[in-house]
């Protein structure tokens, strides 16, 4: 129920606030407020989060060209060791690592100490399936398939103070999904007591608490599994048509509006409608407000003319434009290399193009704005170490995830290297885990986005079952 | 939209043509032996379908929420003829009339199938409309073009494709979706094309995977629609053996290992190197730059030959069409299946050929050792014998518990609610498990059973954008003509149909459907389609508004809708002339209409 409340405290405070002759723009400053996942700092903080799917072939991605079993395992698509000035071997990262070659833009900012590796890091679930692994690593609880929410959705809401900080005990645990049976007319009454006892704060400039409606955003027509679930969190196909008719037509969009959210009888795909609705017409008001189009890529930045790199670019534009966001999410596709994934240069290598130019292009575009940008690549597991017969791999075990931004603790591959003979093989073929994804999630989530204020329940909240602890991390941030 | 949906196809099988690499190619056994259609399938469907039906209301007495739910899950979208039909007739000769499809008349479905010609074209045909690029080059080629040059000219191949009056392949989809648009609209056979598009999506190819572009409809119609109301093995053997399944998961690159290795020492050194290694090598030993290409192109076709195991196919033939992720199986399995299926692979043309792709079983690509998959030896075998082991397989898998359980578990979410009856689930496995897999018995149990008239379930799932689609087009007396910013728009709500890049297909849940932006799609749709703005679909202006309401939620409780929309037309001061195609907008993109 956390979300929806939420949503209907956002408009029922909007009419208070319009009521006691705030000015309209209180959307607007809610997006500007200081977010509660600022941390100590007070600045607002993002993460973006990049889902390679389809399983990339990290060890060709990262390569151990110090391990000579690499060779040995991959007689057609390795990548040679690094030599200086050939662009067509690994570069390298630390004498062991070397990057792909076709992921060179990123080098740049390796040796600017703006990037960290972790590698052999992956989930704990033997699953080779894209689809389990995938929901695994979203809802972040590997192995249990019952999870319904994200844990980005579950992190949104346990940093929310309205969602789950008040004291009327108005919702369960933000995981619980179920709600507590409460009405939307209950919620709306509950929120604008709420409403009323915030509006001095909002209304007196004193920052407030409001979130924007933006806080979780995915640069997708689907919403990832991710951000799934009870909180509110927005899936923008494309800015520039995000609104009823375009954004042309004032009178249809009221109507529709009020359509929805007059829905008083929420049961079965019905909460799902009015639930959506309700983002969407927030949403839908702040953008219009923040105007993020009206920023432009910063001079010489070029983004790939692909669905992930419009999905970079229009993640930038809202940051620029301070409209709140705090957790973005984008996909890039098409790592299932079974057949023919090439070596230095072909199939995958093609892909990792694609990949190394959207991210720089990205950290170029924003800046100094990445001091307080992280960016996050994940991918559901990697793949075998030895290639199979058709000149690519199947589906592997351990995997590695980029982490770039001012925050991060760059210019190091991170995690302990199991090594890659056949007894230190997860199951005989694939590369073992060392690191488990979640303590690279928890990392980012404590040190960069300042859920270490929260308590050890709404931590358990965000990663069931996973009892976070911070001497595991392996120091990817700073 | 939809370019970039094609152009982010995988470039995976340029092989497949010229392919004439290949040592023998053993021939395909013939069809004989693998349907078991016989009079007993038949007399144990009749015999459910006779048992189930004391459920079911009687005619006359149905209520006309029931009706409308049984459409609604049945059809792609109730209309007032229909709902009438029903409750003229019942429930239960409703079922039995749409289990019999061969009963309607098809003439004029042909005739508007005509406007979609390539959906219906057997390969050739499709090869010889819409050939591949490369076979366009290949042509400028011998026209006396730049022989050394690589890469596509796109221009160059453009212009010869005006001049041979061809198209490219990647509109093929454009006739396929165009088709099954058009029968989802205007289809009396409603409950064959309902369940075509659930099987197809359990079943799932993907038209951009390179090859599959000429397979695609080709397998909807051979090896999915035939069985919609068959034997579940049956359509499960047809996939396993079409060439769009045998691609698309890569099956057809599936061989016993070391099946390719030839006895030449040399050759062998030079294949297993890298192409950059490989052309230093030779460029070291003198080698001229000519032979060198030349050498790349052979190596290079020969690496992507198979010499290994693919676990592709073996893996989602359990976790997806068959047992389910929890069905009992593992790793081991997953492996051990793949072998027992090497060598089924397709037939491939001959360099500068295009002929149809088939199945072919090779036996020398077999693996001839004993298996042992869920904890049974399969025994292995040489010769064509090797082929029946695969055939014995999906046999075991087609009536194992866990497929029935699993099947069961996806009828049930995608036609009844998210999250199930446990009592609808356990009553559709059981049909499965007696009947031996019939699919029309199980689809008669699926819309009669008393949980699925459960009124607490009645609008209880979102509809696909898909079946928003198709559903909206019916109400509002749509003409549909081929018309591409149809599917721009369904490829942007997420669902253009042959496109699921995933062997998972399209979801089924709500929340994979519902997010605000997917809404704001569509409330879009609705407005543009109500205003006639979407080309090639044309929509009369309704001529009565006070009825608009009515007709496209027929049988529903509109008395909380139609007067709020009646409202918000008077208070946005719209024109009366207008008062018609905005109602049908408003309803169209109203919350009710979104629920199914």
């Amino acid at each position: 129920m956390s979300g929806m409340h939420r949503r209907v405290f956002l408009k029922g405070g909007a009419v208070a606030l319009l009521a006691l002759g705030a000015p309209p723009s209180f959307l607007a400053r809610a997006a500007m407020a200081a977010s509660p996942l600022g941390g100590s700092s007070g600045r607002r903080k993002t993460v973006v989060f990049v889902f390679q799917r389809g399983a990339v072939d990290g060890l060709n991605m990262v390569i151990p060209f110090g391990d000579a079993e690499y060779y040995d395992a991959r007689r057609s698509i390795a990548v040679e060791p690094p030599r200086r000035g050939d662009v067509e071997r690994a570069i390298d990262l630390d004498g062991f690592f070397g990057l792909h070659p076709a992921l060179s833009p990123l080098h740049e900012l390796y040796g600017r100490g703006e990037m960290s590796i972790v590698h052999a890091c992956g989930s704990p679930h033997p699953t080779r399936s894209h689809f389990d692994a995938q929901d695994f690593m979203e809802t972040a609880t590997p192995g249990d398939k019952a999870t319904r929410d994200g844990w980005l959705n579950r992190l949104l809401a346990a940093t929310d103070p309205h969602a789950c900080g008040c004291d009327h005990g108005h919702g369960g645990a933000p995981t619980s999904g179920a709600g507590d049976g409460r009405t939307l007319d209950d919620a709306a009454a509950h929120a604008s007591d709420h409403a009323v006892g915030q509006s001095a704060l909002a209304g007196g400039g004193d920052g407030g608490q409001l979130l924007s409606p933006l806080r979780g955003v995915a640069l997708s027509a689907e919403m990832p599994r991710a951000l799934r679930g009870r909180y509110e969190t927005v899936a923008i196909p494309d800015l520039a048509e995000f609104g009823v008719a375009g954004g042309r037509d004032e009178s249809l969009e009221g109507a529709f509006d009020r359509l929805y959210r007059t829905k008083d009888t929420p049961a079965g795909s019905m909460d799902l409608l009015t639930d959506a609705a309700e983002g969407s017409f927030d949403a839908i008001e702040l953008i219009e407000r923040t105007d993020p189009l009206s920023y432009a890529p910063r001079a010489g930045v070029q983004y790939p003319g692909t669905d992930f790199g419009r999905s970079l670019l229009q993640i930038a534009q809202l940051i620029k434009a301070d409209a709140g966001v705090e957790v973005a999410f984008a996909d890039i596709g098409g790592w299932d290399t079974h057949v023919g994934q090439g070596g230095a240069s072909g199939q995958l290598a093609n892909r990792f193009t694609e990949l190394g130019r959207g991210l720089r292009a990205f950290c170029d575009d924003l800046g100094d704005r990445m001091e307080d940008v992280l960016v996050v690549s994940m991918s559901e597991f990697g793949r075998t170490v030895r290639e199979n017969g058709s000149g690519g791999t199947d589906h592997g075990h351990g995997n590695c995830m980029m982490v770039l931004g001012g925050a991060a603790a760059g210019g190091q591959v991170l995690g302990r290297w199991p090594g890659l003979e056949r007894e230190q093989l997860y199951e005989g073929r694939d590369l073992a885990i060392t690191t488990d994804f979640r303590d690279v999630f928890a990392e980012v989530a404590l040190r960069h986005l300042g859920a270490d204020a929260l308590e050890a329940n709404q931590m358990e909240s965000i990663f069931p079952g996973f009892a976070v602890n911070p001497a595991r991390f392996v120091g990817a941030l700073r | 939209m939809l370019q970039r949906t094609l152009a982010a196809a995988p470039q995976l099988a340029v092989a497949l043509l010229g392919l004439g690499l290949l040592d023998a190619v053993g021939s395909a056994p013939p069809d004989r032996g693998l349907a078991k259609k016989g009079p007993h399938a038949r007399k144990v469907v009749a015999a459910a379908v006779v048992d189930e039906s004391a459920v079911v209301p009687a005619a006359g007495t149905t209520d006309t929420l029931a009706a409308r739910h049984l459409l609604s899950r049945g059809t792609f979208g109730v209309t007032g003829d229909d709902l009438e039909h029903v409750l003229d007739i019942g429930i239960d000769a409703w079922l039995r009339e749409q289990l019999e499809p061969e009963g309607f008349d098809d003439e004029e479905m042909a005739a508007r199938l005509a406007r979609y010609p390539a959906a219906g074209m057997e390969q050739d045909e499709l090869y010889e409309r819409f050939p591949p690029p490369q076979v366009l080059q290949r042509q400028l080629r011998r026209m006396g073009g730049d022989r050394d040059s690589v890469g596509f000219d796109q221009e160059a191949i453009q212009t010869l494709r005006l001049e041979l009056g061809v198209q490219p392949p990647g509109r093929i989809l454009f006739d396929l979706a165009g088709a099954k648009l058009q029968r989802a609209v205007y289809s009396e056979r409603q409950l064959e094309e309902v369940m075509t598009d659930f099987w197809f999506n359990h079943f799932n190819v993907f038209f951009g995977k390179a090859a599959d572009r000429w397979l695609v409809g080709e397998y909807e119609r051979e090896a999915i629609r035939p069985h919609v109301f068959g034997r579940f093995e049956d359509m499960l053997v047809a996939t396993a053996r079409h060439p769009a399944m045998l691609f698309y998961l890569d099956n057809w690159t599936n061989v016993a290992p070391d099946s390719l290795r030839t006895e030449d020492a040399n050759f062998e050194r030079l294949r297993a190197m890298p192409a950059d290694r490989r052309r230093r090598f030779l460029e070291r030993r003198g080698v001229s730059a000519e032979q060198i290409e030349q050498i790349q192109v052979v190596m290079e076709r020969r690496r992507n030959m198979q010499q290994g195991i693919n676990e592709n196919y073996a893996r989602e033939l359990l976790e997806l069409h068959t047992l389910g992720v929890d069905g009992g199986y593992d790793q081991d399995d997953v492996i051990e299946v793949a072998r027992v299926f090497t060598g089924w692979g397709i037939t491939r043309p001959g360099r500068g050929e295009t002929g149809p792709i088939r199945f072919s079983y090779q036996s020398r690509l077999h693996d001839p050792t004993d298996k042992q998959v869920l904890g049974e030896t399969v025994r292995g075998s040489d010769g064509m014998g090797g082929m029946k082991e695969g055939l014995d397989v999906l046999a075991r898998l087609a009536v194992h518990p866990s497929t029935a359980r699993h099947l069961a578990t996806k009828l049930a979410v995608a036609f009844v609610a998210d999250r199930p009856p446990e009592g609808l689930v356990e009553e559709l496995e059981s049909v499965f498990l007696e009947t031996g897999g019939d699919l029309r018995a199980m689809t008669f149990a699926l819309f009669s059973s008393p949980h699925f008239y459960d009124p607490a379930l009645y609008g209880a799932k979102l509809k696909t954008p898909f079946e928003l689609v198709a559903s909206a087009l019916r109400v509002s007396d749509a003409t549909v003509m081929p018309s591409r910013p149809l599917f721009e728009t369904l490829n942007e709500m997420g669902e253009l149909p042959y496109a699921a890049q995933p062997p998972t297909g399209y979801p089924d849940e709500g929340e994979d459907w519902s997010n605000s932006g997917s809404l704001l799609q569509r409330v879009n749709f609705a407005i543009a389609l109500a205003a006639g703005q979407i080309r090639g679909v044309r929509v009369p202006d309704p001529d009565d508004p006070s009825t608009v309401v009515a007709r496209v939620l027929p049988g529903a409780d509109v008395t909380a809708l139609a007067p709020a929309i009646a409202d918000e037309l008077q208070a946005s001061g719209t024109p009366p002339r207008e008062y018609g195609r905005r109602t049908l907008g408003l309803a169209l993109g109203s919350p009710e209409f979104q629920t199914r």
